[in-house]
């Protein structure tokens, strides 16, 4: 009866999602965790849930920094050039992680097993690497999807012009080729663009990549040697050359990043728009979007291999290796990423990295059609969704491609002459860091 | 028991050369150092991994950096020049004034007194192609029905840096300029009127060389600042796109602090220090012959 007792309270605490670390009352009394988290509003709800860590652990977290990821980068190596990490705790990403190979620590030693088996595995897998799970990802799970304007489907005369033009019905495009023909389609300069893309640093870098994977072909070799001067890349770039050239993106595309997208599809002068996740609340918010009402969801594209494009990042909490009290470092890290915190998380709109907290934010979802159809929309491209590749030079690789990506696309270079350069700069970065 | 004194003034001094020691001679022969090393902010041990000259080699054969150098050359020509002319102009007719001057002086620093930040991200709006207010106003007032990619074309965001420079930085001559003005003696102005010097014989050849030293101070001044561009021109184009707006300390930064390789960027960073010396010479041996040919001595 006993056994009986104890195993259904712990069928109770696994369905209930709290399998993952039970807390003992003052397990860390007297430590003090210190943290570098990433900091803006949308994260500082999962925060405030800290002190029930702190009643239940009796230790205390002490927040030392907290910036934006970028910013946090550069910190984060300061740190590390100084010798100073004196914190233990820190908010990471799956695009930054690989930079830092010595920086974290294995949590696998740290955290139960069960609890890893309850991320969604493509996602645990990113957060490995070179064997060692250095992160547990939080909510903020990213994959761009397709944002578009409904009434431009709705439109007979518009559909008729576009299949005599085209040759084909006018739908809610399923591949990048199909993306491409509607965004000139749409196009009227300057009132109003067929698409837009982020043109500069790793956004491009990003999205030329994903474009490549969805044609069939690879950014790097297993040898991390350049591999995307192929015609896949080359079939990739000109994506964006063709956008360009034919006037259906802004002209400033080029200087745009994420906050300049987000709020263009929002201003109604854009059709078509590949975004993240955390827009699809401001798009549809009639305070705040022109597009309110007007917004549908679909799936991101295919490219030419039939695969869809799927670059994808993550939010995590790490320990570092110099952490005097990895134990309660990685508690805190469980606790701030265990179902309980994803539900909160979530609920603001960011998808979840918990199996079980998927099931939960669609179950929510099903009274809200808008909502469903942004979950359905992610959920569908999430399953094929990839990482940055898994080498500490990604951010250096990038910032040697995107300069040649957009010289292409300005016309300075030819599609050729910027992927040999960019290939040849890449491989001398691989070359000059030993990488082989 | 023998204790060494040491000469008093030594003792007083002893702070600032602490100081300086800690704040500039230790990082400056750190940073010398760490150019000829393979060093990279995540890989600390780097720090000792001697490559000889290989950094300094490496930027002289890098055509982006030597295309970075140039365009910070031009800026800085064009920028100091457009400056001058403005800040002398503003100065000749606030030094007009007899009412309100003191008002106009203090308005005149307002742009001095914004984060160079701000100013970067005020002018990447008004410069947005799609909505800024520079190509909004063109198209409601009907002179373009086009969106202009301001920080697109080279040659466009090189005039909306230059813009934004001018913009904040025009009243440092104004206010040096306007003190000259001040400190002029009258009485070579008054003989030049009563000798029959027209108003422009007067300012070319009696006001102007009293002005000149004032000047070359406010270049001397303004080519150091405008060498070490990066934070305006980093918030407006990011030294980008397809690096048309590059400039020294754009591509230095993202070297140093977002590719980690601080060897390479400290190598950079030492070759252009080489320019705001120059410039620096340059405009200090200007700033002794204007002196001199006051009889102010060099």
């Amino acid at each position: 009866m006993k056994t009986f007792a104890a195993s259904s309270t712990l069928a109770l605490l696994a369905g209930l999602g709290l399998a993952s670390v039970a807390l003992a009352e003052g397990e860390f009394a007297g430590i003090t965790i210190d943290a570098k988290l990433i900091g803006g509003q949308q994260y500082e709800a999962l925060y405030a849930r800290i002190p029930e860590w702190e009643a239940k652990t009796g230790a205390k977290v002490n927040i030392v920094s907290q910036k934006n990821h970028f910013e946090l980068d550069k910190e984060f190596k300061a740190d590390i050039a100084a010798g100073s990490i004196t914190w233990c705790v820190g908010s990471n990403h799956s695009s930054f992680a690989p930079q830092y190979p010595a920086l974290y620590t294995d949590l696998t030693p740290l955290v139960p097993a069960e609890t890893v088996a309850g991320f969604v595995g493509a996602n645990i897998a990113a957060a490995t690497l070179d064997g060692k799970l250095v992160m547990l990802p939080r909510a903020q799970f990213d994959v761009s999807a397709l944002y578009y304007q409904k009434s431009l489907y709705a439109d007979p005369a518009r559909a008729e012009a576009f299949k005599a033009e085209y040759g084909y019905d006018l739908a809610v495009p399923e591949t990048w080729d199909q993306f491409r023909d509607q965004a000139m389609f749409f196009a009227d300069p300057p009132n109003f663009y067929g698409t837009q893309y982020a043109g500069k640093e790793e956004g491009i870098a990003g999205r030329f990549y994903e474009l490549v994977v969805a044609n069939g072909g690879k950014l790097f070799n297993d040898d991390f040697s350049p591999a995307f001067n192929s015609p896949e890349g080359k079939m990739a770039l000109q994506w964006f050359v063709d956008l360009y050239k034919a006037g259906a993106v802004p002209p400033g595309t080029t200087n745009y990043l994420w906050d300049d997208l987000g709020n263009g599809f929002a201003s109604g002068t854009i059709a078509l728009n590949l975004d993240w996740p955390g827009w699809s609340g401001f798009f549809n918010d009639p305070s705040a979007s022109k597009v309110a009402g007007n917004v549908g969801v679909a799936p991101a594209p295919k490219g030419a291999a039939g695969v869809r494009t799927g670059w994808s990042g993550f939010h995590g909490f790490s320990v570092t290796e110099a952490c005097a009290n990895k134990e309660a470092a990685a508690s805190l890290v469980d606790f701030l990423t265990n179902e309980d915190s994803q539900k909160l998380e979530s609920a603001a709109g960011p998808l979840p990295t918990r199996t079980a907290v998927w099931d939960h934010v669609i179950a929510q979802a099903a009274s809200d059609p808008y909502k469903a159809e942004v979950l359905a929309a992610f959920q569908e491209t999430a399953k094929t969704a990839f990482p940055v590749p898994k080498t500490p030079y990604w951010i250096e690789a990038s910032n040697l491609i995107y300069p040649e990506l957009q010289a292409a696309i300005l016309g300075d270079k030819t599609v050729d002459e910027a992927l040999q350069t960019a290939s040849d700069a890449v491989d001398g970065l691989m070359r000059e860091n030993g990488v082989y | 028991m023998y204790r060494m004194r040491l000469p008093p003034w030594l003792v007083l001094l002893m702070p600032a050369f602490v100081i300086l020691l800690a704040v500039i001679a230790i990082p400056l022969v750190l940073s010398l150092y760490s150019s000829f090393t393979a060093f990279q902010l995540t890989r600390p041990e780097t720090i000792s991994k001697w490559i000889g000259t290989f950094n300094y080699e490496k930027a002289m054969g890098d055509a982006n950096f030597w295309a970075a150098f140039g365009r910070t050359v031009l800026l800085l020509t064009v920028a100091l020049n457009l400056e001058m002319l403005l800040g002398l102009g503003l100065a000749l007719m606030v030094a007009k004034v007899t009412r309100g001057q003191r008002l106009l002086r203090t308005m005149m620093m307002f742009p001095m007194m914004f984060s160079p930040i701000l100013v970067g991200f005020q002018f990447k709006f008004i410069f947005n192609d799609n909505v800024g207010l520079l190509n909004n106003a063109l198209q409601s007032l009907g002179l373009s029905d086009v969106a202009i990619p301001w920080l697109v074309d080279g040659n466009l965001a090189f005039i909306a840096i230059v813009t934004a420079e001018v913009w904040t930085s025009t009243s440092v001559f104004a206010i040096l300029i306007l003190a000259g003005l001040f400190a002029i003696p009258q009485d070579p102005v008054e003989a030049a009127r009563v000798d029959g010097c027209t108003p422009w014989q007067t300012f070319r050849y009696v006001t102007l060389p009293f002005l000149m030293p004032f000047i070359y101070i406010a270049m001397a001044i303004r080519s150091l600042d405008v060498a070490r561009a990066y934070d305006i021109v980093q918030v407006m184009t990011a030294g980008g796109p397809a690096r048309r707006t590059e400039l020294l300390w754009t591509l230095i930064g993202r070297t140093g602090y977002v590719d980690a390789r601080m060897g390479y960027a400290n190598a950079m960073g030492y070759i252009a220090i080489l320019l705001s010396i120059l410039f620096t010479v340059y405009f200090f041996r200007k700033l002794t012959t204007a002196r001199t040919s006051l009889g102010m001595g060099g």
